[in-house]
């Protein structure tokens, strides 16, 4: 078995168990409606319907979405330690990275649509460019869930991991955050170059962030 | 495994001696800032933190740097002195760049009109102040020695992408911060000369108060990890 067969057996294992117990899957899909919610009614649906805020507050709830899948994503892997039976295997932690950061993209992107489609309804936003905000957001969803998944495995076994996983990954973040939100403001007012020129930062942050992890943590998990 | 067979406790023999230095450089430097420096020309004497916001701003790239290195050496030899070193250096980095954003504050309240602003630069230094902070949350959070310096060191490796970030955001976005003085592309320094001086005496003498505080926090940190093994053993 190579490299990418057992990644993909790792994240397809991970898909498994959210099926079977989507807890962490409900828990963010929950939260993330609750907080488009709270946000457009702090700011009032006159603000909140700028594409700019708008993009800002669903992108920063799909942040913490994230941090709470792959926290609930390595609470599972704890509880009955199964994950050092994958640290001992030979290529495991590489394995454990690629599937973790497939899987939880893979959720995260179901939890975003969700989110996305909530807050289009419920703001009445207009979409100038469906095919780019699309690529925006599945680039945007490639370039966050590497350093979430890497903040998440740095945070194992240490105490206060939930707040320790957006304190360490969001100020890396910070770039990744701005070009969603930059990038779906300009496919919501059909700013097709600018869209465009935003996907590109994004798929640079993917690449450079996944084999950064890919590469950093052998060394980061004992 | 930690590697304690080779030296794994170096003693820094120049250590007292770098205090007395930094003290004596630190004293000249105050001197020149607030006598022998001129007054400027548009700003008048509130300039003179320049001479204090600077060398922070040099100390905090240069700390972040130092925790960089150390973090590789860490990862590559598991060493404690590297640990060491790291601990020590984001430490004082993150002192410093904390008194660097005062600093910058004060001096914009005078010449911008506000205390803070959200400017690219004060924003990319705020984030790097951040990052650091939860590099040492990090540290204080996890028990296990081995354990904690491999985490702490990836986090250290990561951070360091924002050092030129912090430094170049003033070329890349509209800025109300000025342009880089002293090193810039294509040009003599846009300083007077003995302002220039000033700045660089200051610069010299902060610099070796972070060796200074870097020698005393490395020591404390070598012995705490000495005891630490041998309660284990």
């Amino acid at each position: 078995m190579n490299a990418f067969e057992r990644a993909l057996l790792v994240a397809a294992r991970e898909l498994a168990a959210e099926r079977r117990h989507p807890d962490g899957f409900v828990a963010a899909l929950t939260f993330t409606g609750l907080l488009v919610l709270m946000e457009s009614l702090a700011f009032g649906p006159g603000q909140a319907r700028q594409p700019g805020v708008a993009s800002a507050l669903f992108w920063i709830a799909i942040l913490f979405a994230a941090t709470l899948i792959a926290t609930r994503s390595f609470d599972r892997e704890l509880e009955d330690d199964a994950i050092d039976a994958i640290l001992v295997l030979d290529g495991g932690r590489e394995a454990l990275y690629a599937g973790k950061v497939v899987a939880i993209a893979i959720v995260l992107a179901i939890v975003a649509l969700a989110a996305g489609a909530l807050s289009l309804v419920l703001l009445d936003l207009e979409v100038a460019l469906a095919g780019h905000l699309v690529l925006i957001g599945v680039l945007g969803i490639l370039a966050l869930a590497p350093v979430i998944v890497l903040a998440t495995l740095l945070a194992l076994r240490v105490r206060a991991r939930v707040a320790l996983v957006p304190i360490l990954s969001f100020p890396i973040l910070i770039p990744q955050l701005v070009a969603c939100t930059q990038g779906a403001a300009a496919a919501l007012t059909g700013d097709a170059a600018v869209a465009l020129g935003w996907t590109g930062i994004l798929a640079a942050f993917a690449l450079v962030y996944g084999v950064l992890g890919l590469t950093i943590v052998p060394a980061a998990i004992e | 495994m930690i590697e304690t067979t080779s030296a794994p406790f170096p003693t820094i023999r120049v250590r007292p001696w770098l205090g007395r230095i930094a003290v004596v450089a630190s004293l000249i430097a105050t001197f020149m800032a607030l006598v022998w420096a001129p007054t400027d020309a548009v700003q008048g004497d509130v300039y003179r933190i320049l001479y204090v916001h600077v060398p922070l701003a040099w100390l905090a790239y240069l700390a972040f740097f130092v925790v960089f290195l150390a973090s590789l050496g860490w990862l590559w030899t598991k060493r404690p002195w590297f640990d060491a070193v790291a601990v020590a250096s984001a430490e004082i980095g993150v002192l410093f760049t904390g008194m660097f954003i005062v600093a910058g504050s004060i001096w914009a309240k005078p010449t911008w009109g506000v205390w803070w602003t959200w400017d690219p630069r004060l924003v990319t230094t705020a984030v790097m102040f951040m990052m650091y902070v939860g590099y040492l949350l990090l540290r204080s959070l996890s028990t296990d020695f081995s354990r904690r310096a491999t985490r702490a060191a990836v986090i250290g490796v990561i951070a360091v992408i924002d050092i030129p970030i912090v430094h170049l955001s003033v070329l890349w976005m509209n800025s109300l911060h000025q342009l880089p003085t002293v090193v810039r592309a294509g040009g003599s320094p846009a300083i007077d000369a003995s302002m220039g001086f000033t700045l660089l005496v200051s610069v010299i003498a902060f610099t070796l108060v972070y060796f200074a505080f870097l020698a005393e926090r490395v020591a404390i940190e070598l012995d705490r990890q000495r005891r630490m093994l041998e309660a284990r053993s």
